[in-house]
Order: C-alpha cells, then structure tokens, then sequence
C-alpha cells in the first residue's frame, strides 16, 4: 500500500525537528552518504541518517516515536562530515531524539543518568576514593561531586530548563 | 610552562584514574601545566541534556568552559565525548548569537556568563601540536623500538572537523596518534578499519550485542592485518570498550586472542619511566607482560636522565 503523504503531518514533522534542532533536514536529497559511512546502520539501527530523514520528510514523525534507531547513534558526525548539503544529520537524529525524549519515548534506564546529572552533576558516577587513592591520588576528585556550590548551579540550571518539566528529577 | 585548565569528565577521575594520573605525570615533565578546574560537571554526556533540549546542553557546557575562561587559560580534556561535546556547544553558541543567549539566560540562574574566550583542546592534541613528537623523542627513558601499535583515535576527535580547533588534514586517514606512538619508538602502521567506530557510546547502552558486533569487527581487523603487540588510545570511553570488551569476545570465541591495551598518555608515561603502580595500574585485559617489556634494562636510553 502507497503511503499517503499529507501536508499538514509533514509539515508539523519538519517543523518539530526544525524547533529541535535539526534545521538541516529541508536541504537533503536523499543521496545516502550519511548512510554509508554510519556505524549505527552499520551495526543494525536501519533507521538512522538517510532513512530517518526520508520517514520525517514524509510526516511519519509519530508513527515512529517507540523507532529505537535513534539512541543508537553515537553522535559520532561522520554522516556531517561527509553530507554534499551540510544538513548536518546527527543534528536531525538528535532532533529526532530530543522529540522522542520530551514525549518520554526512552528508555527508563537512562533516568538515573539525568538524576544523577542534576543532583551531583555527573551522569557517571561511582565512589572510586579506594581506586583513586590506589594510584596516588586525592579520594576526592576535584569536580562538582564533591564540591556543594557547584551542583547547586547545576541545579539552578536544569531547574529552569525545559527538562525539569518532565519530572526527571 | 603554558598552563591549561584540566577538564576530567565523569569515566577518568571515577572508572579509569590511572589515566588521570598519566597526564598529572607525564604532561608537566613535558612543559604543559595542568589546572585543575574545581566544580566542573559532566560535560553533559549525550545521553543527558544533549538529547533533550540544545540550550540546556550549551549551558552546562558553558557552565564547565566559564570555568577555564574564569582563569584566563585554555581548557584540555583526555576524553573525546567530552571534547566532542564541548567544542560542539562552543561552536553552535560561538556561530549562533540567539543560541548564546539562550543558553546564557539559563547561566544567569547560576551567577554565570559564557564568554567564548577560552579554546577547547584534547590532551592528544596538546601533545602533537604543542609539545611534539620531537621533544618526546626527547624526554623518553624506555624506547619502544620493535613493538608494534595498533592506534583507535576515536571518533570525537575527528568528527565534525568544523567544531574543532586543530584537525587531522584528512580525518579519515588520522595521522597524529600514529605520530604519537612512533615518537616513543614503536612503529604504528595504517590498518583498514583504523578510523571505523568500536561500538562504545550510545550504541552499547542501547544494544549491547550490537556494539559488540561492531567492535568485533574492529577487532578482527587490528588482529589479522597487524598482530600488534598493543593498542592504544587517545579516548577514553575506546579505551573502556577495547579493555572491558575483549575479554568477552575472547569467551565467546569471536577473537584468537586479546591485546594489551593503553591510552596514549599510559604509554607516555611508561616510556618516560613513571610508576606502573600509578600510571598504568587499572585493567580487564592484562597488560604486566608487556608493562615489564616495555620498562626492561634493555630499552632504557641511556642518555635521557
Ligand atoms: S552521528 Fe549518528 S547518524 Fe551520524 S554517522 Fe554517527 S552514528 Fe550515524
Ligand atoms: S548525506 Fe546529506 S543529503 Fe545525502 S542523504 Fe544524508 S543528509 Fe541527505
């Protein structure tokens, strides 16, 4: 069955990514050099690059906010370098991402990354004093783990961001 | 001594100390001065903030390079994502004023502004750009001759070139770790797979076989084309996948055997004849063969003090 392009879904398809980020996508052509160089596609995430533009250029935008494809890029911008458009595509994935992420299309294990970020200001964090002490170092890092007016700013920060809305933290 | 703000991230200072300590060690013996930057944060990983909202993003990062314009110095990182995502924030904030201010808005929440006057680089490129593979030469007590280097740059280092301020010529055929490694007297040839992904990232938190696929692949190239005695990186999250990984793919039989592996600055500072105990004292994949081979009575130079 032909898929059936309507005006107003593609239009508020490119116009979200736009908001997001990823004013790009209106200049590709579908050559498929971003693909071709894409690890993600390379490793299985088809839709990624080339293709995720295609299905956004189409208005497909919620149909395919649960595609996993998105979380697979390592934001790696090989697709940027090598596009004859300069649509820079890791900026439509992301963009792509961020949708899915404000629409809390993702994994729930990456909450406590973001409460980690906001509490102490590190996504990755584990007490490493021994590791550290181990190899002639101070136990304490000198980041804002252990420094308090620093996660406060932190917090200030991401307070008064459109991620606090969503109620990760 | 040129001094730089030393930006750690969140993998060094917390799952892979010993590479902190590497550059506490070996950079200053080289002339590079390394600050520390209190309180800096995540970078924000792309996991975190980049994926939800892009002034959020530029404002943490902002947040983290006020803290090296605060001193009047540069900031240096041993991390590609960080470097990745710090360069990217400052090249979007740098060429797009509305976003700047976007991001400043929510800097002003934390007494902070954003400036733009402090450059971004990677420890790797500090040491090709500012100190060089000559004065390298210069400074090592154990030469490497003999053994053979397979070299993973990484990908935030060489991608998108437009966002960082020293590039490779060509990032698909990176020249400098190569450079780097045969500095210390080893040789470094070209495989085919050199600049290709290992699968760490997003991509292994998304899909862990998935990664592992990728990063067989990278694998079996370094093995078949080179054999090298080691592998070396200039990123840290490469490093983590190359020593966590291998010894999975060992189990499952998907490689012959594995290779002892190092960031850069590891092997710099054995060759400059640091403490192992210090420098290079935290791994999955084991690497005391090579560390004793490497500080044996028969590589030392006798010149160098
Ligand atoms: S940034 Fe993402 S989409 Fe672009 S090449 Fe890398 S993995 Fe693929
Ligand atoms: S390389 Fe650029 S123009 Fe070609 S398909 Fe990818 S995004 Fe579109």
């Amino acid at each position: 069955m032909a898929i059936q392009l309507s005006k107003d879904k593609i239009d508020e398809a490119i116009n979200t990514i736009i908001e997001y980020g990823g004013d790009g996508i209106q200049r590709c052509v579908q050559c498929g050099a971003c693909s071709s160089v894409c690890p993600g596609v390379q490793a299985g995430f088809p839709v990624l690059c080339r293709l995720l533009i295609k299905k956004l250029q189409d208005g497909l935008l919620e149909d395919i906010i649960e595609e996993q494809s998105s979380w697979g890029c390592q934001n790696c911008n090989r697709c940027t370098e090598v596009c004859p458009q300069g649509v820079r595509p890791q900026e439509v994935v992301i963009a792509f991402r961020r949708y899915q992420a404000n629409e809390l299309a993702f994994s729930t294990s990456t909450v406590s990354a973001q409460m980690q970020l906001h509490d102490i200001g590190h996504a990755v964090f584990t007490e490493a004093g021994e590791l550290r002490e181990g190899v002639g170092l101070p136990g304490k890092a000198p980041t804002s783990a252990y420094n308090e007016k620093a996660q406060e700013e932190i917090q200030a920060i991401l307070d008064n961001s459109p991620m606090a809305e969503l109620g990760l933290f | 001594m040129e001094n730089y703000g030393l930006f750690l991230g969140c993998n060094i200072p917390f799952k892979a100390p010993d590479i902190e300590q590497s550059f506490r060690k070996a950079l200053p013996a080289l002339g590079i001065g390394l600050e520390d930057l209190e309180g800096a944060s995540c970078c924000p990983a792309w996991g975190t903030a980049p994926s939800f909202d892009k002034p959020t993003w530029c404002a943490v990062s902002g947040r983290n390079i006020t803290l090296a314009e605060d001193r009047g110095i540069d900031l240096v990182t041993g991390c590609n994502s960080c470097y990745g995502i710090l360069s990217e924030a400052k090249h979007f904030m740098d060429a797009h004023p509305e976003l700047k201010k976007k991001a400043n808005e929510l800097l002003a929440h934390a007494g902070r502004e954003y400036k733009g006057t402090s450059e971004i680089y990677h420890v790797s490129q500090v040491l090709h750009e500012m100190v060089g593979p000559e004065k390298i030469k210069q400074n090592i007590k154990y030469d490497l001759e003999g053994l053979k280097v397979a070299v993973q740059p990484g990908c935030h280092q060489l991608w998108p070139s437009d966002a960082y301020k020293i590039k490779e010529d060509n990032p698909y055929e990176p020249t400098q770790l190569r450079e780097l490694a045969e500095a210390l007297g080893a040789s470094a040839p070209h495989y085919s797979r050199l600049s290709s992904c290992c699968g760490m990232g997003g991509m292994r938190t998304a899909d862990v076989e998935k990664s592992l696929g990728l990063f067989a692949e990278k694998m079996r190239s370094i093995i078949e084309e080179l054999d090298p005695d080691i592998i070396v990186t200039t990123c840290s999250s490469c490093f983590l996948q190359f020593d966590m990984s291998q010894p999975i793919l060992q189990e499952r039989g998907l490689i012959p055997k594995s290779v002892p592996v190092f960031y850069y600055t590891q092997l710099l500072a054995l060759a400059m004849g640091f403490d192992p105990k210090e420098v290079a004292a935290i791994s999955k994949t084991p690497r005391e063969d090579i560390i004793k081979e490497i500080q044996s009575e028969k590589r030392l130079v006798k010149e160098v003090a």
